[in-house]
């Protein structure tokens, strides 16, 4: 399998997602390789739920494989079109979490780290998320784009179908909101003026 | 009202730590989408009916839809236009020509009503 997995390694997603689609059986386990491990982690970002998170991941990953018949070259590329799916079920998501208390903490999950030091990192991350909950869905993505994937304004764009102006005009607006929602939770997670 | 210093250096900090964030798919989930994948192709989608498609595989496809087509058009311009060795075909075959006035005596009837009248 190995020796396959080789074969496929210059090979770009939607050459192994086109072999999929024709019946390779080694194309689904060479893009899940690929593919899963960002898609998990976006997830991860935005919901701060591991349980939630693989669920999303399992879904997006479902909708690559329905629409690789009919997947058309050059229209988009397969990762950033992932980007957006992913996106679009964690706002989902999120948006049944508005309401709900911000203090609810998900349970910490890193056996490496100490129980205190564990328990402050995943009461922030979770704090971040329900602040996410808390903005319109665009603001939403485009913040997590931008600050939990690390990518460029241009990019955001291209998966959001938005000009660039309008990407940063929902960055600036969706940060702002967010520091509003947190500041009254800042010396709870720990970020006293002096500590940050 | 813009965000703090402090608000702004939490912000970043909190980002910083979700970018830290790099979980590991498990071979639980990697089972789950894999599956998923053999299962999305064994259903294809049903093929859908079209009265048109049953229509071009009746006749034998699109050559003979369209040999069907012309012969059709053809058709029609003959009657619309007839071709003069169609006309001297027909003439040929039948022997000779018959005009038929339809209305010749009917004229004539109206006429001596009106006159009776």
């Amino acid at each position: 399998m190995n020796a396959r997995l080789g074969s496929w390694r210059d090979a770009p997603d939607y050459a192994v997602l086109l072999a999929y689609a024709n019946g390779d059986e080694e194309a689904a386990r060479v893009l899940s390789l690929r593919l899963v491990p960002r898609v998990l982690a976006q997830a991860t970002r935005m919901l701060a739920d591991q349980a939630e998170a693989e669920d999303v991941a399992q879904e997006a990953m479902m909708k690559l494989w329905e629409i690789a018949a009919e997947w058309r070259q050059g229209e988009a590329q397969v990762s950033t079109w992932l980007y957006r799916v992913v996106a679009n079920l964690c706002t989902d998501r999120l948006r049944k979490r508005r309401g709900v208390s911000l203090d609810q903490i998900a349970e910490p999950t890193d056996p490496q780290m100490s129980a205190t030091a564990q328990m402050q990192e995943t009461s922030r991350l979770t704090a971040l998320a329900n602040a996410l909950a808390q903005l319109p869905d665009r603001q939403a993505q485009a913040v997590s784009l931008r600050h939990l994937e690390g990518l460029t304004n241009p990019e955001i764009a291209q998966i959001m179908d938005i000009s660039v102006r309008s990407v940063e005009s929902l960055t600036a607006r969706g940060k702002k909101a967010l520091a509003d929602i947190l500041a009254a939770r800042k010396a709870e997670l720990g970020y006293e003026d002096d500590k940050i | 009202m813009k965000m703090t210093k402090s608000e702004d250096q939490m912000l970043d900090d909190l980002f910083a730590l979700g970018r830290g964030t790099a979980p590991v798919p498990s071979d639980d989930l990697m089972a789950r989408i894999l599956h998923d994948a053999t299962m999305a192709r064994a259903v294809e989608p049903a093929p859908k009916f079209s009265f048109w498609a049953g229509f071009r595989d009746m006749v034998g496809g699109w050559p003979a839809v369209g040999g069907l087509a012309m012969a059709g058009v053809t058709g029609v311009w003959f009657g619309i236009a007839p071709p003069t060795s169609v006309a001297s075909f027909a003439s040929d075959l039948i022997g000779t020509s018959v005009t038929v006035d339809l209305f010749d005596d009917t004229s004539s009837f109206f006429a001596e009503a009106s006159i009776d009248g």
